[in-house]
């Protein structure tokens, strides 16, 4: 085999994208401090067990939700359904901490709630009748209402997928539409939920923002404390370690119950585009109050109480410094998407014009980035920087270069990459798989280089795609919070690093304004994308 | 010193590690010559296209063009630097271009060619395709993006020109008048070209030589008549299938004798001394149909095929022996009938086995 340019470049960057995995799992045979036999004696137990509550909770109510909702979106016409088609994704411009902080200020004592109450009906005890969403509960429900729009989008991409003849084969088979919905329609999206449910568990997991908000102990707000609290960077990556194991275990898990079933519809030959069903009356208006609810609790709740705090405390609109937060915030996103996209796209060419196993191997283990959780990640990152710096100081007599990467632009922006890169991996990788192997040949017999294909033929095709990676990588980035935490330079602020500091300090007023531009700017980015995340099948 | 203007020396034929076609030999004389390879699908015609394009790479053998090895075991040219085109049978358009731009794309390679010979509006007259130019790849029938295909190959004006089942997606009433028109420009351009196909009269037509491909040999590379009438393997004769072969005994010099059809005459095309057993190309054109005639065989079948009939017959031996009779013959057999056969058998060319 020849090893050329495209060669190279893909192996560099996919080895650099899993030295966070190597590290974690080198860790484990590291020593530890004392922390860790005390932590076993104390929380361990409560860690493992408040993780594994919390996903269990978070994965049957982003199931129900996500998958109802894209049910009836999907299958139904009723009024609104086409609006809510669409806007049921704006959900994800709510990131779990934002909606944690919303749901506290309006359930809180003399909250949100407490003060619509006293002005419809005069003062009263009201805080006594009011239900308190927090703890637990309230970090499932923060999480469930922010996520659940990863089991929408997959579970109504399949849907769509589902030809007419399967939906006829059931009623020929004399199937009543709810037994139809779980004996085909259910069993055939499966693997769209469970992808869906899969992005969930993972996001779960690695959740940060919203189990500290409300104080959970969990594996991730233990690793984090370990580094932060007893500075046990050794620990931290041993919990990592098992919090991995615990994420690979449910790709297992999954993979096993699939057996050998094939869920692939052919979507050219017998494809038959379906017929939605007229839903009006009562039954209309229970589709739209189920889609309207879930609408309403995902997005416009969260948003009007941060309006509302907003318009209500102005004082805090103009003590932020929403021009340089706007700018630090795009500053990172342009950095960032561009670096994913060129990378991202340099190393899926290597991939395809090599067809190299050991290249592929490390592709494939490059881009379970996704799955480790931010906070592992930085972690991780500062290990191997501090592994790395002391090397070259010690053995070689080298200036320390730690401070190139940690609390700097540069540092931030490579854990981004490495967190973020799956998703332009994938994205741009989904593009290229609609360009047929012979279009390269072809165009290598009319004369075109590898980099002349790459760069005259590959990337005008790719354009829309590469947009589209662009925007969902800049979107979670605006939402991004423990990597942004963690490695930001000193007093560089974003819009989620200052509304957590805020709220952290229980100034919830003070993390309105933030929160509520995070918001308008993740819904403008999800507005401009909806055309590529909703794509019909016909498009 | 090399005279042939593309040469294949001995090459092993690979995908991967697995070898489609062994030692496969042949050579194109001068330069505009058209030559087509014919074989079954799936027998690694392809795959002997994408390795002269430099598409995969050999390990024995070479590839020779113009003086030049494109291919040996040491040397393997990158398909950019050999001016080869090669148009693929499935569409290998660029998608996101209009036809017109895929094919303008062609251009570019010979844009400092001086002698351009073909412009793009008499290619796209050519090909009949006038009407798609400002289509995308996926609003054009198969059988237009093929032509697409081989405008924007035949453009590049290479060295070699390679098509791979150029008219396979082509729909048939269409299908003569566009190889007429290929035939005609290759001519004019004198691109030497290389056709594969799994259509005889196709590759009859358009190529000077032709080359089959059984079994992962070459078997036979002649002009196309003598493929035809003297092809020189059991194989070749099946792979045609247009012959039966039956058992006769060298007679004389220009004689033979078969139990069911008597004495057959003509000329051998290789000696066989008197006496010896031998087996007999027959094919539906060598009997001709004698109603007067009393060497009657019994009719089993018979196929319409719009300018004749080919009747099945049988002997006495059982032996089923094909006939073309032409369709305004003036009666027509059933089956049951017997057709009578003239007499003496007389067979240009004899081909034996």
């Amino acid at each position: 085999m020849r090893i050329n340019f495209w060669y190279i470049s893909s192996f560099v960057i996919s080895l650099f994208v899993i030295i966070p995995i190597l590290t974690v799992f080198s860790s484990f045979f590291e020593n530890t401090s004392n922390y860790y036999q005390v932590l076993k004696d104390t929380f361990l137990m409560e860690y493992i067990f408040n993780s594994l509550i919390l996903l269990v909770s978070v994965l049957i109510l982003t199931f129900l939700i996500g998958t109802g909702s894209a049910y009836l979106v999907s299958f139904f016409n009723f009024p609104f359904s086409n609006f809510f088609k669409w806007a049921l994704i704006l959900s994800f411009a709510v990131p779990p901490y934002i909606y944690a902080y919303s749901l506290t200020a309006f359930f809180e004592n003399y909250g949100t709630a407490y003060t619509i109450l006293k002005n419809l009906f005069g003062e009263g005890n009201y805080n006594q009748s009011i239900p308190k969403f927090d703890g637990l509960l309230g970090a499932v429900l923060s999480i469930s209402f922010s996520l659940y729009a990863y089991v929408y989008i997959l579970a109504r991409a399949s849907f769509l997928y589902q030809s007419q003849n399967i939906i006829d084969l059931g009623k020929n088979l004399g199937f009543t539409r709810l037994k139809a919905l779980y004996s085909i329609i259910l069993p055939a999206a499966r693997p769209a939920i469970v992808a869906g449910l899969s992005l969930v568990a993972m996001e779960t997991l690695a959740e940060f923002g919203a189990v500290d908000f409300f104080s959970i102990n969990t594996l991730t707000t233990g690793i984090y404390n370990s580094w932060i609290a007893f500075d046990d960077l050794a620990f931290a990556n041993r919990l990592s370690f098992f919090l991995l194991l615990f994420i690979f275990a449910l790709f297992i898990l999954e993979n096993l119950s699939r057996k050998n079933a094939r869920y692939h519809f052919n979507t050219k030959a017998g494809f038959k585009q379906k017929e939605k069903i007229q839903l009006s009356g009562k039954k209309g208006f229970l589709a739209f109050s189920f889609c309207f609810l879930v609408f309403f609790l995902s997005f416009l709740f969260p948003l009007s109480q941060m309006m509302y705090w907003t318009i209500k405390f102005p004082e805090n609109l103009f003590d932020l410094n929403a021009l340089d937060l706007l700018t630090n915030t795009l500053y990172l996103v342009t950095l960032s998407s561009l670096m994913l996209i060129i990378f991202g796209l340099v190393s899926n060419y290597g991939n395809r014009v090599n067809k190299n196993k050991t290249l592929n191997f490390l592709s494939t283990l490059s881009i379970s980035g996704y799955a480790i959780p931010g906070v592992i990640l930085a972690v991780a990152f500062i290990t191997f920087v501090a592994w790395f710096d002391n090397s070259l100081v010690k053995n070689l007599g080298f200036v320390s270069i730690k401070k190139v990467f940690i609390g700097s632009i540069l540092g931030l922006v490579l854990v981004y990459f490495i967190r973020f890169y799956s998703l332009a991996y994938n994205g741009i990788k989904s593009g290229y798989e609609k360009i047929n192997i012979s279009v390269d040949e072809s165009s290598y017999l009319l004369g075109y280089s590898k980099r002349k294909t790459f760069l005259n033929i590959h990337i005008p095709f790719l354009r829309n795609s590469l947009l589209f990676v662009g925007i969902l990588v800049s979107l979670e980035i605006i939402r991004e919070l423990p990597i942004t935490l963690i490695l930001r330079p000193f007093n560089f602020e974003t819009f989620a690093t200052t509304a957590y500091i805020s709220a952290s300090e229980d100034l919830l007023e003070a993390a309105a304004v933030p929160s509520l531009f995070l918001i308008l700017i993740a819904t403008f980015f999800i507005i401009v994308t909806s055309k590529y995340i909703l794509r019909d099948n016909n498009e | 010193m090399n005279k042939n203007f593309f040469e294949v020396k001995n090459v092993d034929f690979n995908v991967g590690n697995k070898t489609k076609v062994k030692n496969v030999s042949f050579a194109i004389e001068n330069q505009g010559d058209v030559i087509c390879l014919l074989g079954p699908s799936g027998i690694g015609k392809t795959t002997i296209l994408r390795t002269i394009a430099g598409l995969e790479k050999i390990k024995k053998g070479s590839i020779i063009l113009n003086g030049k090895t494109l291919s040996s075991e040491e040397i393997n040219l990158e398909p950019e630097d050999r001016n080869i085109s090669l148009a693929f049978q499935d569409n290998s358009l660029f998608p996101h271009y209009t036809v017109e731009k895929n094919i303008l794309l062609g251009s570019e390679r010979n844009k400092e060619k001086k002698d351009k010979k073909i412009s793009l509006d008499e290619i796209v007259e050519l090909l009949d395709i006038s009407k798609i130019l400002s289509k995308y790849p996926h609003e054009i029938s198969a059988g237009e993006a093929q032509r697409t295909s081989l405008a924007r190959s035949l453009i590049t004006q290479p060295d070699l020109l390679l098509l791979d089942e150029p008219l396979s997606n082509v729909d048939q009433s269409f299908k003569e008048e566009i190889q007429v028109r290929l035939k005609k420009i290759l001519n004019k351009l004198k691109i030497t070209t290389i056709i594969v196909t799994h259509d005889s009269y196709e590759a009859f037509y358009l190529g000077s030589k032709c080359g089959i491909i059984l079994n992962q040999e070459l078997k036979q590379f002649d002009d196309p008549y003598k493929v035809y009438h003297l092809p020189n393997s059991v194989e070749v004769v099946n792979f045609l299938n247009r012959g039966i072969l039956i058992p006769a005994k060298v007679t004389g010099k220009n004689t033979l004798e078969n139990l069911d059809l008597g004495t057959i005459e003509g000329n051998f095309i290789k000696e066989y001394p008197e006496g010896s057993d031998v087996k007999l190309l027959l094919q539906p054109e060598d009997l001709e149909h004698d109603d007067s005639s009393n060497l009657k065989l019994e009719v089993v079948d018979r196929k319409f095929r719009g300018t004749n009939f080919i009747y099945t017959l049988k002997t006495s031996s059982n032996t089923l022996i094909p006939v073309f009779v032409h369709s305004h013959h003036i009666h027509q057999h059933e089956v049951d009938e017997k057709f009578g056969i003239k007499r003496p058998i007389h067979i240009d060319h004899i081909v034996c086995f």
